[in-house]
């Protein structure tokens, strides 16, 4: 028994070493322009959406259980006359070298071929471990098996499982989405184009501050514009290297015009 | 000591016959269908080949279950004198769907496209079994008069075994990242 669990302990090793996958098939990378962002909302109600989210109600939400995998942080500098609000919408930076993949006991997150960081929801036994070693706190737990109610769940996305009880959970990059556009560029023999894929947040975003695409491919609009000296990632001194990039907000010293 | 060693490996042996009993005996591997269609008589006899009916396979996810209107396509001129054609007829001018029983169902949480292994080459019998010769479809294999086995066990080493080595029967390579979670998860 203890040779058998070794064995396995041996295999598993190699996939938690950063840059296993030493070529890998897609760097799927989003940027967010925060020039762009007003901070409306519209991607993370999209991502309830898509994702089976279930909302959870005023009491959950008070013990900081809300379920968005997507949430609009909101920055507010001076007082009234002399405001100045900055957004960044946060959702799991997929990092390259992602800190919840080490803790994981039963290796239920890992990185993929993809560039992503998932999460195998059959997998979980929630411990919890990733969500206290994730730095970006993005990673959700079902702590109770949430019901959709009768009209609502004719709403729930097939191509997404509804998770139970128990199961850590977080944001996919719509992984299903991207799973669709392989599906059909094979059929048509061909590779995925940039534009191709678009996840719920992107393509609902009004003012196009979200661009999702290929980082390894150099033609791509996302992989040009994570060239911008604007670029900055989220807490980059830890070195997680996460492929969500940001292109800083500009803005003018002194006061501001609008109020 | 010894007595404990008899009493266990009793045990044990019971239970995994009870358990293999308990799957091919007491679990519904083939459910009574609303109308006692044979696929005996429709793809065997008569050699209507599969992607007739079900037309969805090679270009979705699901199979598909024939609508009413296709069987009405023959069958509003062939052997409509019989009981269980005018069963289907009375369906049809009532406009309501067949409540067919489904016979292989997936959890939710696999993702199965039709569509990515009819286009690679994987014939429907490789994990339907010999329907051609079922009256009622059945996921049981009776060698001898005796239910032996399952035609497909559907469960994940059984995907994984074809994905590594018998793909390569039909593809030439083992699927490409065949073994990853999200290939098959969702």
């Amino acid at each position: 028994m203890a040779g058998f669990l070794e064995r396995i302990t041996e295999r598993w090793k190699v996939y938690r070493e950063p840059g296993f996958f030493k070529k890998l098939d897609h760097k799927w990378t989003m940027v967010i322009d925060l020039d762009k962002c007003n901070g409306c909302g519209a991607c993370v109600l999209a991502c309830y959406a898509e994702n089976n989210l279930p909302v959870v109600g005023k009491d959950e939400c008070a013990m900081s259980r809300a379920f968005s995998w997507l949430r609009i942080e909101r920055y507010i500098d001076g007082e009234y006359p002399d405001v100045k609000v900055k957004f960044i919408p946060v959702m799991c930076q997929h990092c390259s070298k992602a800190p919840c993949e080490t803790g994981c006991p039963v290796y239920a997150t890992y990185h993929n071929q993809d560039g992503l960081n998932v999460q195998v929801y059959n997998r979980c036994v929630g411990t919890f471990t990733c969500a206290t070693y994730c730095p970006y706190d993005v990673r959700r737990f079902n702590w109770r098996s949430y019901k959709f109610e009768q009209p609502l769940d004719h709403q729930l996305n097939p191509d997404v499982t509804v998770r139970e009880m128990g199961v850590m959970e977080k944001c996919t990059f719509c992984i299903q989405r991207i799973r669709a556009a392989k599906d059909k560029a094979k059929d048509e023999g061909r590779t995925v184009q940039d534009g191709e894929v678009l996840p719920a947040c992107v393509q609902s975003c009004p003012t196009g501050a979200m661009i999702f695409g290929d980082l390894l491919d150099p033609n791509s609009k996302a992989a040009k514009l994570a060239k911008s000296p604007r670029r900055y990632r989220l807490l980059e001194e830890l070195n997680a290297d996460p492929s969500v990039i940001y292109l800083k907000r500009v803005m003018k010293e002194g006061p501001s015009k609008h109020g | 000591m010894k007595y404990f060693i008899a009493y266990v490996s009793v045990a044990v042996i019971t239970f995994a016959l009870g358990y293999k009993a308990y799957g091919l005996y007491f679990s519904d591997l083939s459910p009574v269908q609303p109308i006692p269609f044979s696929h005996k008589i429709h793809a065997g006899t008569n050699k209507i080949p599969c992607m007739y009916c079900h037309i969805y396979a090679e270009k979705s996810r699901h199979a598909g279950v024939p609508n009413v209107k296709r069987c009405m396509g023959c069958h509003s001129i062939i052997k409509t004198d019989s009981p269980l054609i005018q069963k289907l007829a009375s369906y049809w001018e009532k406009k309501e769907p067949i409540p067919w029983v489904k016979v292989y169902n997936l959890p939710d949480h696999v993702y199965f496209p039709h569509k990515r292994h009819v286009k690679a080459g994987v014939p429907c019998q490789r994990c339907h079994g010999d329907v051609a010769n079922m009256d009622r479809i059945t996921r049981e294999v009776v060698p001898f008069g005796l239910p032996y086995g399952m035609v497909s066990p559907l469960k994940m080493g059984w995907c994984i075994e074809c994905h590594n080595n018998e793909a390569q029967k039909y593809i030439g390579t083992p699927v490409k990242n065949g073994t990853d979670c999200w290939t098959c998860h969702k």
